[in-house]
């Protein structure tokens, strides 16, 4: 059986989900396309030959009755979409932030539990080749017990996503309570969440505004940096996100009681660190060479996954999207514990509430 | 009469409102920006012509209402605003459904303005022509937009919509379709010459001639266009003379502004490589993006010269002459370096 999937949310991030899809026919093919804005339901459709598009959700679900509906639209209607969704009986895996608040996210999880269906998130990086690999040498035992996470996730203000929300005082964005901060910072803690166990850790936030106003309006005092400390009982955690450090840095360090473990996002590699075991002046002089040889390493492995064609720039996109629908043709536990997705959502909730983050109230258009 | 020109502080847009300030014939020029956008350009232009009648207008065509705003009291409208480059939801976003806004908001005002849309040369279907076809205003419109880089499906998209509201609304139109722009300000190299890689350049164009027509003869083409080609969604490209070849261009390029690395692909060689590309993203599952395929480098590099006679009998006339055209784009260009 192959999955029908249908994509609700015609943005940028649709293109990601579909081009992945198509590359797995042997689970799931695309079968419609669905925006409020008929036109760019359209242009996905064309782009990749999906054979319909609608502007009517009710409709797509009552037409074409998909099994899976992948919700890319932004996050002020995800719980009433996945509502629906779920309703009609159809699994839902939808794009991050999942919803705005701690209490809708609570809300979705369960309404997906009542309804049996499974229910993933976009946290796309925990898939990714580098992080499924550390994740295997943790659980091998490679890092002891584990005693602080580092989090750290760079944004460019200039990229595609951060100039169309400057250029849009009235972008979805500003809309959410964390703003810039709620649409990234997830990034940061769905890092964190599977080594901390407390239900509610303590946690520290200071919010900034690096940039200088130019707007005259709500995107003028729009954070762009922050540092949180998170403190559970065993393990804690710092998570820095930046607007303005470069080269924007993408990485997950997990200190353990025997070796630390790096994740580097952008450059695809994972690093053991150890302690070393030579004496005097030789153990300053040889850890260099060990590093340099365990990166020469991956860089090798990366280059024979490129040479296989199997070197994706939305790899752990397309490792999530299988992971999930072999859950739901397996019946298998969704790739990301419903725990995670509350735990993010409170900790998130937790930062905007001490930063003082809000969203900006809607803007009158010119 | 009242003007309106929507992308006014983009490269075309401010020459065309210098361009309408200087012929003088219109009661008020109403130049459109977005809160928040760099109006430099705009600005500089209107210093050269204080007391004429120009008036800033920000607002935005991000819905029907907003369109409708901007749009109150105009007779005619330079629609320019577009988006060059970006991922392909925001390009359908701020070209395509902006248009409709704009369109909507014409359907329901009483006098729907005159529409002059620019648009472009990458709407013409001229992969299978042979080589060296001339395309005219009767040249088919491109039949598989799909194979083509985004700009192309975009601009295409948006054509087809100006021209559905034209058939079902009676909204008047004027389409213009200019080839490559240049001026001071603008870009040095375009597509039809060639490829920037790291350390070299990859020259695809060749002996083609390049469809060039500089800034100024562009916005002089818009003002006659608005105001001698009617309503009735009539076509007319726009295309300068005594064109220089693209490799003839190139020379100069490196002679008076960067000493380029370049290689020169011959056609044959270029669709042989391009086949190759296709091949490899499709085998790849797209490691790579498909920047080249033959259909793509067909409307690129194939050849093909563009004829400007039904702009030249609606009176236009070439303002600035190639030669001056070149050497002021090129001078502008080594100072910028």
């Amino acid at each position: 059986m192959t999955l029908k999937v249908a994509i609700v949310g015609c943005g940028k991030i649709a293109d990601g989900h579909v081009e992945q899809i198509r590359e797995m026919p042997d689970m799931a093919r695309v079968i419609a396309a669905c925006d409020l804005e008929l036109l760019m339901a359209e242009q996905l459709a064309a782009r990749y030959g999906i054979p319909a598009h609608y502007d009517d959700f009710e409709r797509l679900l009552a037409v074409e009755k998909p099994d899976v509906v992948h919700i890319t639209t932004p996050p002020g209607s995800h719980l009433a979409l996945t509502t629906r969704a779920l309703e009609a009986g159809c699994h839902v895996y939808v794009e991050k932030p999942l919803t705005p608040t701690l209490a809708e996210t609570r809300t979705l999880v369960e309404r997906a539990q009542a309804a049996g269906r499974r229910l993933t998130v976009g946290y796309t990086y925990l898939f990714d080749p580098p992080a499924l690999a550390m994740r295997e040498l943790i659980a091998a035992g490679e890092i002891g017990e584990p005693v602080h996470v580092e989090s750290f996730y760079g944004y460019d203000l200039a990229g595609q996503f951060g100039s169309a929300l400057l250029a849009d005082a009235n972008h979805w964005v500003h809309r959410l309570p964390g703003r810039l901060l709620h649409n990234n910072i997830d990034h940061l803690f769905n890092k964190m969440v599977e080594f901390i166990d407390d239900e509610r850790p303590a946690l520290l936030a200071q919010g900034f505004v690096r940039r200088t106003a130019r707007f005259g309006d709500a995107r003028d005092d729009m954070h762009d940096e922050l540092r949180v400390m998170v403190s559970g009982a065993k393990v804690t955690a710092y998570g820095t996100f930046s607007a303005h450090v470069r080269p924007a840095p993408h990485f997950c360090r997990v200190y353990g009681t025997k070796n630390t473990v790096t994740v580097d996002y952008l450059a695809r590699t994972v690093l053991l660190e150890g302690t070393s075991q030579l004496p005097s002046a030789i153990g300053r002089l040889v850890p260099a060479f060990e590093r340099a040889g365990r990166f020469a390493g991956q860089g090798m492995k990366n280059l024979a996954k490129f040479a296989r064609a199997d070197f994706h720039f939305f790899a752990g996109l397309s490792h999530l999207i299988r992971a999930y629908y072999r859950s739901i043709l397996d019946g298998g536990p969704p790739p990301i514990p419903y725990r995670d997705m509350v735990a993010v959502a409170a900790m998130m909730e937790e930062v905007f509430t001490q930063i003082g983050a809000t969203a900006a109230p809607p803007r009158p258009p010119p | 009469m009242s003007v309106l020109v929507t992308g006014s502080n983009g490269f075309l847009g401010a020459a065309l409102i210098e361009r309408l300030m200087a012929r003088g014939e219109t009661r008020e020029v109403r130049a459109m920006v977005r809160a928040g956008s760099d109006r430099r350009r705009l600005d500089a232009g209107a210093a050269r012509y204080p007391g004429r009648p120009l008036r800033v207008v920000e607002g935005s065509l991000a819905s029907a209402a907003a369109a409708a705003r901007v749009l109150e009291g105009a007779q005619v409208v330079h629609h320019l605003a577009a988006s060059l480059r970006g991922a392909a939801a925001d390009m359908f976003l701020n070209t395509v459904v902006t248009s409709k806004n704009l369109l909507e908001a014409a359907t329901r005002s009483k006098s729907p303005p005159r529409m002059v849309l620019v648009s472009s040369f990458s709407v013409y279907g001229v992969a299978d022509l042979p080589r060296g076809a001339v395309v005219d205003e009767e040249t088919p419109f491109e039949a598989a937009p799909e194979r083509r880089d985004l700009y192309a499906q975009v601009k295409v998209r948006q054509e087809r919509l100006f021209r559905d509201y034209h058939a079902q609304h009676g909204v008047p139109l004027v389409v213009v379709r200019p080839g490559v722009i240049y001026g001071p300000g603008g870009s040095g190299l375009s597509v039809r010459v060639g490829l920037r890689m790291p350390g070299v350049f990859l020259h695809f164009g060749g002996s083609n001639v390049l469809p060039l027509t500089y800034v100024d003869n562009c916005a002089e083409a818009l003002c006659v266009a608005a105001d001698r080609a009617g309503g009735d969604a009539r076509t007319i490209n726009v295309v300068d003379d005594d064109l220089p070849t693209a490799s003839a261009y190139l020379a100069r390029y490196r002679g008076e502004v960067e000493r380029l690395r370049s290689v020169r692909v011959p056609y044959p060689v270029t669709m042989a490589m391009s086949a190759l590309v296709e091949r490899y993203h499709h085998w790849s599952k797209g490691q790579l993006p498909a920047i080249f395929t033959p259909y793509k480098s067909a409307t690129a590099w194939k050849g093909n010269r563009f004829d400007n006679a039904r702009l030249k009998a609606l009176g236009w006339r070439q303002i600035v002459p190639t030669e001056d055209g070149l050497a002021r784009t090129f001078a502008d260009l080594a100072a910028r370096r």
